[in-house]
């Protein structure tokens, strides 16, 4: 056959082809069999719950759409978080619909799970308890995380009921240091609220309150409304620590200190505060307590403590002893030391020094979690357990066998034979492999269930979907297996209904509807609380006594993570795509090193090095971070699994494996840190699947700032100059086109509305709330960590980080969006016109045209388009999660951030139907809704009134890159910062 | 002129050689037309088979019941909603209840199990159209879905941007790409 012939019949071939390709496969439209009252096919309803990814409880509202949930938000009524989220928050949907999540309870024969019905299981728990219950008192325990009152209370009935003794709470970060801490000082063991929005000067020694500590949504809001710009005033933060967290990296100033030091300073501070008299209004006795335990802390020896020189320590004091409402926090959630008690101790003496009322420490409304047990009381039982005192053990979402270091023994006490272990757990993780017998029980989202996540508050969880899997609800099963046949209470629901009754929460039926509706009740009558300045006997040998601490060239800390807490949130992939901050790392758990540190040791970014402690070992890419001390290194926990799904399992690392067993032995807290560890280079790198393609802006105008002090003198906007620095903000609309000047294109009429956004970059904290919560909105394909390094990430929006060039610790978050510019570069380029502008001023990406060129991408200057290079999976049922108001994009075809279109257009449909127009504040994006400290602002430019239009007036207003003319709609204000 | 047809590169020695080719090419252009015909001229001319053989003109049309009746959410919603099984037996309680196909309707319900509907209206997943937008402005239910009161068995419908444009053009309605339809 020659050539041409090949070429004809490959013509006709290929035509036969497309014909062929018409037909589409016939679908089914299912009607319901019922329909519930409150279903309206297309529209949503929205269901109160409680956040259940960490102890804090944050207030929730879950989107259901056709009887599955699609999205996450904060209740605007619940006093925690008022409306907003964090990431883990967002992400509790992928627990729901998480691929690997266990469908039937299993029993272990012969090491090999067998599946069985939930009927036999609960049959085979029903015997096995009553068995245990037989051979005497204490025989079967349960281990639970921090749930809520009447879940607790019923787990202490059956408990009861079968000869046993209290539930064990268990929480990986029990604030052991901190609760003796209060314990010693304010005479009673709890975990008060601090009001950091009514101070004017906070000093935390590590506590990273914006990320894991007791409760961060709601701390970082209150953080912001002290720390935001007030006119031209702006209160102040310092953080002392040996590392800057997300809440360091916020932080006006960060005094890098040698790790374990932080009490000297703590205590330094005290002495001067007793030298300037400070503490004369608190009684004698504390007053001579204090003198004698900070009187050997002199400015030298503390800067020889800890590295901080005399003239930074000086100006902290200065700051400190100026300030009229100051607050100090304590340390970490992880990372704790040796001396963590002692810098608690410290921070709560200098908190009564400087306040005698303590009126900013909230001692009625405290966290939850400070029920949880004791890493102390923890290993004591596992050690029962080991001993053969209890013949059942029934864990309900927990996980010792990740979070425990090796040699607690809970691993060992686990797998002993003669104990039958029950796992609640919805997942296959590390603990739920030792079990005998899984049995699942519905996710917080599908169950009825309560949880208040402070003392004297009720916070509701009612099922917002139906269980996927037609697991029972912890709370029926107690009831059948716990309390017997003979129970008076119908199910769970009316359980719940009784105990809130009896505590006066509700009183009749249409109370308890009312309580679901708003998620609780926020303000009960709690047991009041004072805090009672008994010195304890211990109290001065806790300071007179430390523990020397060793010198160690290089100390490991570990950190728990924003995106993963304590490691339940690894599973869900939304929470590895989204990078972290401060390392703009996905996927990978790098160890975080000093780059004199890398230098010393002739490595760089990327390569492997192998961290030995005496506890274990493991191996870790190496990131450059100036902000860490140079004698530390730091991991963040979470990665590292062993088991626990597609997800998490040999994803990243766990630093665990290198901490000690031993407890720290006046608080009982466990250490995460560990020194020495010693470095060696393995001579293997890999490549970091890290996001950002600079650390800093080579001057190009991106992420600005200004400081407190040249604030009024910022320049206005009316240069009309076109360099650089001297481009004026020139807002998205006809009147700042200027064709004399800088425009040769005629601007674009608007109708009515111009959607805009104003991203105050003062407010960003770095959370990456935004992201997490754009990926849930508007259907990011999730690609993984290969896909990652090769620069193929679909997130719509990021947070960047820029470091200062002249002083690398200090940097600044960037939340980066399609800028929806008024001239646009994208639309320009396009051969097919797929990026189209708006009457609205959006910049609309039109996928079914969009035939890939990816002409746009390369034009555009803030490089936010995405291009899908793949057709991305959500293996099932993931993609249940899809928001059905946004179209799956496919491979070839290039998308963006759309303002959130859909919510656009909801609005324009309510408005549209009430006759009226859309409010100014009536649309939030997904990004807007969720920010917990209210960076952005949305809404439209042409109405004189809106809030956004106030905004842009203000001196801080710029454009990324402005010099461009692109003339973005998306428009920043500058981050203020304060000289020290 | 002999050479022309028979001589090594004339026209019937080549058209001997590529004789498999040749054949292959035209069985190909006929089961294309054949399938083509089929395709668009005979099988969808009377819409697909339902599982239970419905009758729209019976409904709509002989008994005159509104069509928010069945799909009632079409005023409030982007979807108008198809009609539960239970609403079926509102009425089919009473009518016609020994019927086969209402027997088998009565099953559906008493094994709670949704019917399947084959789909007749189809619009790309690109597209999201909103009823509620339509019925407000007052327009009528046949104007985008025909003659539904005649017809039997409904006609398989593709929705083709065209149709749309023109009478978004004609009403001067909403043109905006993401603000109308896409998004």
């Amino acid at each position: 056959m020659d050539r041409r012939t090949f070429l004809k019949i490959a013509g006709v071939g290929g035509l036969s082809f497309a014909a062929s390709c018409t037909s589409q496969p016939a679908k089914t439209l299912y009607t319901l069999v019922q329909a519930p009252d409150d279903m309206v096919t297309g529209k949503a309803t929205w269901y109160a719950s409680t956040c259940r990814e960490c102890p804090a409880g944050c207030g929730i509202l879950a989107k259901n759409r056709e009887a599955r949930i699609v999205k996450v938000e904060g209740n605007p009524l619940h006093p925690i978080n008022q409306g907003r989220l964090c990431m883990r928050g967002q992400a509790a949907l992928q627990g729901v619909y998480n691929p690997d999540r266990i469908k039937t309870p299993l029993l272990k024969e012969a090491g090999k799970y067998r599946s069985i019905t939930y009927a036999e299981a609960e049959a085979l728990l029903y015997a096995r308890i009553k068995a245990a219950a037989k051979k005497g008192k204490g025989r079967v325990r349960i281990v639970t995380e921090t749930v809520g009152e009447s879940l607790l209370n019923l787990m202490g009935e059956s408990l009861d009921n079968w000869g046993s003794g209290e539930p064990l709470v268990f929480e990986p970060y029990a604030y052991e240091a901190l609760k003796e801490a209060n314990s010693q000082v304010f005479g009673f063991e709890g975990l008060p609220s601090y009001q950091l929005d009514k101070a004017d000067f906070l000093l935390s020694f590590g506590a990273d309150f914006v990320e894991t500590w007791l409760s961060p949504v709601e701390y970082a809001r209150k953080f912001k409304e002290m720390h935001g710009l007030k006119g031209s005033d702006k209160a102040l933060f310092f953080h002392v620590s040996p590392y800057q967290s997300i809440t360091g990296a916020n932080a006006d100033l960060w005094f890098s200190c040698v790790p374990d030091s932080e009490y000297a300073i703590a205590l330094g501070l005290l002495r001067e505060s007793v030298r300037h008299g400070k503490n004369r209004s608190l009684p004698e006795n504390i007053q001579a307590a204090i003198e004698e335990i900070s009187a050997p802390y002199t400015s030298e020896k503390v800067s020889a403590l800890s590295g901080l020189s005399p003239e930074l320590f000086h100006k902290l004091y200065v700051h400190l002893h100026t300030a009229q409402r100051p607050l100090i926090l304590g340390t970490p959630t992880g990372a704790s030391g040796a001396f963590s008690l002692q810098t608690n101790m410290a921070a709560n003496l200098l908190n009564l020094v400087f306040d005698p009322t303590l009126s900013l420490i909230d001692f009625n409304n405290r966290h939850r979690v400070e029920l949880a047990a004791r890493r102390s009381e923890v290993l004591r039982f596992f050690k029962e357990v080991s001993n053969g005192a209890i013949d059942l053990l029934l864990l309900n979402n927990v996980n010792p066998a990740y979070a425990l270091p090796r040699g607690s023994g809970a691993r060992t006490a686990i797998i002993r034979d003669d104990l039958f272990v029950v796992s609640f757990s919805n997942f296959m993780d590390e603990t739920s492999e030792l079990a005998d017998l899984i049995l699942p029980v519905r996710l917080p989202l599908e169950t009825w269930d309560e949880y208040g996540g402070k003392v004297g508050m009720v916070s509701t969880m009612q099922p917002t979907m139906g269980s996927l899997s037609g697991a029972p609800n912890l709370g029926d099963l107690l009831l059948r297996t716990g309390l017997g046949p003979q129970r008076p209470y119908k199910n769970f629901q009316a359980y719940l209904f009784t105990q809130l009754s009896l505590n006066g929460t509700i009183k009749d039926k249409k109370d308890w509807l009312q309580l679901l509706q708003t998620g609780g009740l926020f303000d009960l009558e709690s047991r009041k609380r004072t805090p009672e300045l008994t010195l304890s006997s211990k109290f001065k040998s806790i300071f007179t006594n430390p523990p020397v601490p060793k010198k160690a060239e290089l100390v490991l800390l570990t950190v728990p993570s924003i995106r993963f807490f304590d490691g339940r949130g690894a599973n869900k992939p939304w929470l590895c795509e989204v990078p972290d901050t401060l390392t703009q790392v996905a996927w990978q758990t790098p160890i975080l090193l000093h780059p004199e540190t890398l230098a010393k040791r002739g490595l760089k970014q990327g390569d492997i090095v192998q961290v030995e402690s005496r506890w274990g070992r493991l191996e870790a890419p190496a990131y450059e971070s100036p902000s860490v001390h140079s004698t530390v290194a730091v991991m963040a926990i979470g990665q590292g699994h062993t088991a626990y799904g597609r997800y998490a399992e040999g994803q990243g690392l766990n630093p665990v494996a290198l901490l000690p067993p031993e407890l720290e032995p006046s608080s009982g807290a466990p250490f995460f840190t560990a020194g020495p560890i010693a470095l060696k280079n393995t001579g293997r790198s890999i490549k970091l699947a890290h996001t950002d393609g600079s650390r800093v802006q080579h001057e190009r105008k991106i992420a600005l700032s200004v400081s407190l002090k040249n604030l009024p003198y910022t320049e206005p906007h009316e240069k009309h100059r076109l360099g650089m620095w001297e481009y004026p903000l020139v807002l998205p609309l006809p009147e700042a086109y200027d064709r004399e000047t800088r425009d040769i294109y005629p601007p674009h009429d608007h109708q009515d509305y111009r959607w805009a956004m104003v991203v105050d970059l003062d407010k960003c904290i770095g959370c990456s709330a935004c992201a997490a919560a754009c990926y849930a909105e508007n259907n990011l394909g999730v690609v993984g960590e290969q896909r990652v390094v090769e620069g193929r990430e679909m997130a719509w929006l990021q947070i960047q980080r820029y470091e200062d060039p002249e002083r690398r610790e200090r940097l600044t978050f960037l939340p980066m969006l399609c800028q929806h510019c008024d001239n646009a570069p994208c639309e320009s380029v396009c051969p097919v016109f797929a990026p189209h502008h708006s009457k609205e001023g959006i910049n609309n990406q039109i996928y079914n045209r969009c035939i890939g060129t990816r002409f746009c991408s390369q034009d555009c200057p803030y490089k936010v388009r995405r291009f899908n290079w793949y057709v991305w999976q959500w293996p099932e049922p993931l993609n249940l999660q899809l928001n059905p108001e946004v179209t799956v994009r496919t491979k070839g075809v290039m998308e963006k951030c759309s303002f959130c279109i859909q919510r656009i257009k909801d609005a324009h449909n309510r408005a549209k139907n009430e006759g009226r127009k859309i409010l100014d504040g009536e649309i939030q994006p997904a990004c807007v809704q969720t920010c917990p400290t209210g960076v952005f602002t949305f809404g439209n430019l042409m109405d004189e009134q809106s809030e956004v239009r106030k905004k842009v007036a203000d001196n801080r207003a710029y454009q990324v890159m402005g010099y461009l003319n692109t003339k973005p709609a998306v428009i920043y204000l500058k981050k203020v910062v304060q000289e020290i | 002129m002999q050479d022309r047809f028979n001589s090594e590169n004339g026209f019937l020695t080549t058209l001997k050689r590529n004789r498999w080719p040749l054949i292959l090419t035209f069985l190909s252009t006929l089961g294309i037309i054949l399938f083509l015909y089929f395709f668009y001229g005979y099988a969808t001319d009377i819409g697909p088979e339902q599982p239970i053989p419905f009758s729209h003109r019976v409904h709509a049309g002989v008994k005159n019941i509104q069509c928010q009746f069945c799909h009632p959410y079409v005023g409030r919603s982007k979807f108008p909603g198809i009609p539960p099984v239970e609403k079926c037996l509102y009425c089919h309680n009473y009518i016609i209840k020994k019927f086969p196909w209402i027997q088998k309707e009565h099953e559906y319900y008493n094994t709670k199990t949704p019917t399947p509907w084959v789909k007749v209206n189809y619009i790309p997943e690109f597209v999201f159209f909103n009823h509620q937008r339509h019925i407000k402005k007052k327009l009528a239910c046949e104007e985008c879905h025909g003659q539904v009161k005649t017809m039997d068995r409904l006609k398989e419908n593709r929705f083709l941007m065209g149709f749309c444009v023109d009478c978004h053009r004609q009403k001067k309605a909403n043109l905006g790409c993401w603000l109308a339809c896409h998004n």
